[in-house]
């Protein structure tokens, strides 16, 4: 019987179709024995193999202590994180008991009742603890929800100003005088050229344009505008942020642009960025440490300095991106993680490492007297960037944590995008004359974003009586 | 290799030790066996996964169609307002303009290129054919994800391959963006790449089955090629051109991972890569609001339906005659 | 004009003897196949240069001196992938090596028997449930993603191989090729002859019918193996564990959040498409035939 089945089969199957059989036996025999070593510890998730590295001595000393059990780390691309974080907090599925987040993918996680948030609610342990005062406080901001709060921040990451010093100082430019984006555009029209006689402008001051969804959002800050209040109610289309999104297209469109369309992180806005086609650049704290790995071309060529403001007198930098540390819903022992996160987070040493490595300014107020923040960087001609970073840590602009503060803010871009279209095709180049279009299209597309925040049936329309986290304005 | 197997393979079957010589018992068995008993039993392992795995999700997606939700425990039911909401949401109707353009754009181009390559291929005395067939199919087995950050450099303004080829050529424009202007076109091109090869093969089965015998006839009564072709190739390979239209029909209108990839988990500017299943997914998955994302699913599931009715019924209008 | 002569018979069979028609057709296909081939060429090339040169060049990479310079190809990215220990690449092969295998194998005999009842059984409910299975075809899994996730999540399927497999065994398209396929080339005599002779159902099934339908279920194993071979949204879902990540999921992982190390991505790229495309070479005589019994004469 056995022998006729076996014969039957050898004639249904080809060679082709046997090797896959065959692959099925042999595969499944070796993916069920191969084992899988599980450790009985803590688990952390986090998206950046970067991290990882930074935190091994952490991990090590952890482990080696007696009572505890080595923490295990898994790193994930963030969709897999995000996947993992919201199949785990939307279908109870257990997840590790730390996770490392970034802002752009946390928000979903505060779309519920303030009791139902998948991370553990700290705010009493930071209270109680001090840590409230210890951390720079608005760095808590993405983290919180009415009044809550849920993780521990990881970084500050102000925003500077980036700018080829080796070609603009050789044009007898003096950058130190500009305080607002007018001067700046103004001091810098000079370099936009063709140097090179080929019928092309070679150079161009600033590398931004109204498709750049989060410098869009990192001027809107610093400027004082922002997406959501502090009580997490929708601006997008208020006064201000009209103002300040008529400003910046004006920036780039008409023949007295200075902006440029040179984006980051790929291989042909480097090339760009190492001709000086774009001459500065909205600098994160964590972007020094991309230019260094991504073009160590332009070594020893840039020069940071504060943002030009808005107005006379405004505010010099913004802020951008962020990853916090949160305790889940599925940690069973919640002491020992929080032991652990306060352990790996506040601790001397990865405030150094954090800086030496990615050159990430901790949030760590009474780390900030350290030396090392002092030290010239050769990349940027010598500069102590780590004060000029830190210098301006307590000014960045507060945020909030909204659910739909993805949404809205590729609506802003949209919006700063149509906005430039419309100027580009109807001739209207100044910012006065494109103020009163920007409302209208910014009213429209946050009309979008608002009619699903009014369907959200868990997050009151009224505002709460307790205030976020963050204080002050809020995106 | 011909379609039916020679009597070989049947002398063989015959010849199998499981054709034991009927003993009177299992005669009277075999009469008295209820022909239904044996099909459900052969239908039953496809019915258990089916029924566990599609219909039940299937019925728990139509309840959760009628909730907002958030985690177990942060359940409210708002019975048809999803619905409601959905039909007045301009970002819904964004993202099924651009679906449908994709896939009324992508149809046209894709399966006449497919239907023409299969006829050069189908020359008897081709050389090569074996080549051919592997290289158009070969995109296929490069998987979507692959293909989409391919695409993504690709069509990247000035260092991607398409616009250095066009501008060396032809003077075009370096920095034409076409990932932020033209995206559905991008789109449509990418695949067209991917899956030409794919609906080639189904054609080209069919064209090498058309009976010479009608070709003959219709030579011999004075037909020439286009001739030929509208009064012998199309009605035969009739049967085969509608599971082509219908598969592409419900694959381009799911079309997501690779605009998603392409845009680097955005819409694009402008939403102009927004596609059904993408606002499915960032309303399901990233807003985590998971009823209306099934809502979402469920009038997906009803064009589907209703485009498939519309196909078989012209399908089997045109069979009449 | 006097009615054209009766055509020959190489004449209908399309004509190429002629051999200019023949070189055109060449001349039209040529291109195309060329333009399908460029990502291919590109993708190896990627994967054997270093980041300068991902950057620097389009193609081959080019020398100090201008011109093109071979060797600065190198097998760096490769090394790297294989001995990376948070890649775990060896690891990952195995497992797609028998995600995909085994599903293809579940799939097509779950298929061919259900095809096989609704293409030679007459019973109450045939037609429902052929309507059952060419409606399923139309279902779109996207809406299945939600409800499915918390089902494998209540069964305790959740990271586990089978959570991944058993989902997608009862493949509704795969039934309706059967069905053509059995139409096609199993005669109802046969069956009847067998049945008469009283063969046991299942023993008509293995020994008859399934070497008859043998293009089709090469075809169908392959089509399986293929889609589950680069399915990754369906792994990352389901799975948990790193350890049981498929290649697939793997190699799309390698994209961080800024650092774009192409080699490495292209590496893992070709390496993930090699295995499949000695199947198909393997198979493709089946593949056509099998396409040609279950889609042709539909």
């Amino acid at each position: 019987m056995i022998r006729s089945l076996a014969s039957s089969l050898n004639a249904a199957l080809s060679p082709g179709a046997k090797v896959i059989a065959s692959l099925a036996l042999v595969g499944g025999a070796v993916t069920l024995l191969w084992p899988i070593e599980r450790a009985p510890g803590l688990e952390l998730w986090m998206f950046s193999p970067a991290h990882r590295e930074m935190y091994r001595s952490t991990l090590e000393t952890w482990g080696d202590s007696p009572e505890r059990e080595p923490v295990e780390v898994s790193v994930f691309g963030i969709p897999a994180l995000e996947r993992r974080l919201m199949g785990g907090i939307f279908s109870g599925v257990d997840m590790a008991d730390l996770v490392e987040v970034e802002r752009a993918i946390v928000g979903p996680a505060f779309r519920g009742p303030v009791e139902a948030v998948g991370f553990v609610d700290l705010t009493d342990r930071l209270e109680s603890e001090g840590l409230l005062d210890e951390i720079n406080r608005p760095s808590f901001g993405p983290w919180s929800t009415r009044g809550r709060i849920f993780g521990l921040p990881h970084d500050v990451h102000p925003v500077l100003l980036g700018y080829r010093a080796d070609l603009i100082e050789s044009a007898g430019i003096d950058l130190s005088t500009v305080e607002t984006w007018d001067e700046f555009g103004a001091a810098l029209r000079p370099m936009i050229r063709d140097t090179d006689g080929d019928g092309e402008i070679d150079h161009w001051p600033l590398a931004f344009w109204p498709t750049h969804e989060d410098n869009i959002e990192v001027l809107l800050l610093q400027g004082g505008g922002g997406l959501f209040d502090a009580d997490g109610r929708l601006i997008m289309d208020s006064d201000r942020n009209a103002v300040l999104i008529a400003e910046m297209v004006s920036w780039c469109v008409g023949p007295d642009r200075w902006c440029v369309d040179v984006d980051e992180f790929t291989n042909a806005s480097n090339s760009q960025k190492i001709e000086g086609y774009s001459l500065a650049a909205l600098m994160p704290d964590w972007m020094c440490n991309i230019w260094k790995e991504q073009i160590p071309q332009l070594a020893g060529k840039v020069k940071l300095m504060p943002l030009p403001a808005f107005e006379p007198g405004g505010r010099r930098t913004s802020v951008r991106g962020g990853s916090m540390l949160a305790i889940t819903r599925s940690a069973e022992d919640v002491d020992e993680a929080w032991a652990f996160a306060k352990e790996l987070y506040l601790s001397d040493e990865l405030a150094q490492t954090l800086y030496t490595s990615t050159d990430i300014v901790t949030p760590i107020k009474r780390h900030w007297d350290d030396p090392i923040f002092d030290e010239p960087d050769p990349y940027f001609m010598g500069q102590a960037k780590g004060r000029m970073f830190i210098e301006l840590a307590p000014e960045i602009p507060a945020r909030t944590s909204s659910p739909y503060f993805r949404a809205a803010r590729l609506e802003l871009r949209n919006a700063a995008n149509e906005l430039y279209e419309w100027g580009r095709d109807n001739g209207v180049y100044t910012s006065e004359e494109l103020l009163s279009k920007a409302k209208e299209i910014l009213e429209a597309r946050t009309d979008l974003i608002r009619r699903d925040v009014e369907r959200n049936v868990f997050i009151p329309r009224e505002p709460d009586t307790g205030e976020s986290g963050g204080g002050g304005e809020g995106t | 290799m011909s379609i039916t197997e020679p009597p070989r393979a049947v002398a063989e079957a015959e010849s199998s030790a499981l054709l034991t010589p009927p003993t009177p018992e299992v005669l009277n068995r075999d009469r008295a066996l209820n022909v239904a008993g044996p099909a459900w039993l052969f239908l039953a392992p496809f019915l258990l996964v089916f029924a566990i795995f599609v219909l039940y999700p299937l019925g728990k997606s139509l309840v959760l169609a009628m909730q907002q939700t958030y985690g177990p425990g942060a359940t409210e039911w708002v019975g048809f307002d999803n619905f409601a909401n959905l039909l007045r949401d301009d970002l819904f109707r964004l993202a099924v303009r651009n679906t449908v353009v994709y896939t009324l754009g992508s149809m046209f181009i894709q399966l006449p290129l497919a239907l023409g390559l299969a006829m050069l291929l189908n020359r008897p005395s081709l050389r090569g054919r074996g080549i051919y067939r592997l290289v158009f199919f070969s995109p296929q087995l490069m998987g979507l994800v692959f293909a989409a950050m391919l695409a993504a450099l690709v069509f990247e303004k000035r260092a991607g391959l398409l616009n250095q080829a066009l501008h060396w050529l032809v003077g075009f424009d370096l920095d034409f963006p076409w990932l932020q202007t033209h995206i559905m076109w991008t789109l449509i091109l990418t695949s067209l790449w991917m899956y030409v090869g794919y609906n080639m093969v189904f054609f080209l089965a069919a064209l090498q089955n058309i009976d010479k015998s009608l070709e003959e006839a219709a030579s011999v009564d004075g037909a020439g090629p286009l001739g030929r072709f509208w009064n012998v190739t199309v009605p035969s390979i009739r049967p085969v051109a509608s599971v082509v239209v219908l598969l592409s029909l419900i694959g381009s209108l799911q079309l997501f991972e690779l605009p998603w990839i392409m845009l680097q988990s955005t819409p694009g500017p402008g939403n102009r890569g927004l596609t059904v299943v993408m606002y499915l997914y960032q309303k399901g998955f990233e807003t985590g609001d998971l009823g209306y994302a099934s809502a979402i699913g469920w009038l997906l599931a009803v064009m589907l339906i209703g485009l498939a009715l519309v196909q078989l019924w012209i399908v089997r209008r045109e069979d009449r005659p | 004009m006097t009615p054209p002569a009766p055509p020959t018979k190489n004449q209908i069979a399309g004509a190429t003897s002629h051999p200019l028609l023949s070189v055109c057709v060449h001349a039209a296909l040529v291109p195309l196949a060329i333009i399908t081939l460029i990502p291919f060429v590109w993708l190896l090339l990627a994967s054997l240069k270093t980041p300068e040169d991902f950057s620097g060049s389009m193609f081959l990479p080019r020398g100090e001196q201008g011109g093109y310079d071979l060797t600065r190809l190198t097998f760096d990215n490769y090394t790297r992938l294989f001995t990376d220990p948070s890649i775990a690449i060896g690891r990952a092969i195995v497992n797609s090596v028998f995600l995909a295998s085994a599903t293809a194998v579940l799939a097509t005999f779950l298929a061919a028997a259900a095809g096989y009842a609704l293409a030679r059984f007459r019973f109450r409910g045939r037609n429902a449930m052929t309507i059952l299975v060419l409606g399923a075809i139309i279902v779109p899994p996207p809406l299945l993603l939600a409800p499915g996730y918390q089902l494998l999540f209540d069964l305790g399927l959740l990271d586990t191989f089978t959570g991944l497999i058993l989902p997608v065994a009862a493949p509704a398209f795969g039934i309706f090729l059967f069905r053509q396929s059995v139409q096609q080339s199993v005669p109802e005599s046969l069956i009847e002859a067998a049945r008469m002779d009283g063969a046991t159902e299942l023993g008509i099934f293995t020994a008859i019918v399934l070497p008859l339908v043998r293009p089709m279920i090469g075809a169908f194993m392959l089509i399986t193996f293929l889609l589950m071979w680069n399915n990754f949204i369906g792994p990352q879902i389901v799975l948990q564990s790193p350890e049981k990540m498929p290649l697939a999921v793997v190699v799309a992982q390698m994209v961080g959040l800024y650092e774009q190390d192409y080699g490495l991505l292209m590496a893992g790229t070709l390496i993930s498409v090699l295995p499949v495309a000695a199947l198909f070479l393997m198979l493709q005589k089946e593949f056509i035939t099998g396409l040609t019994s279950g889609a042709v004469k539909g």
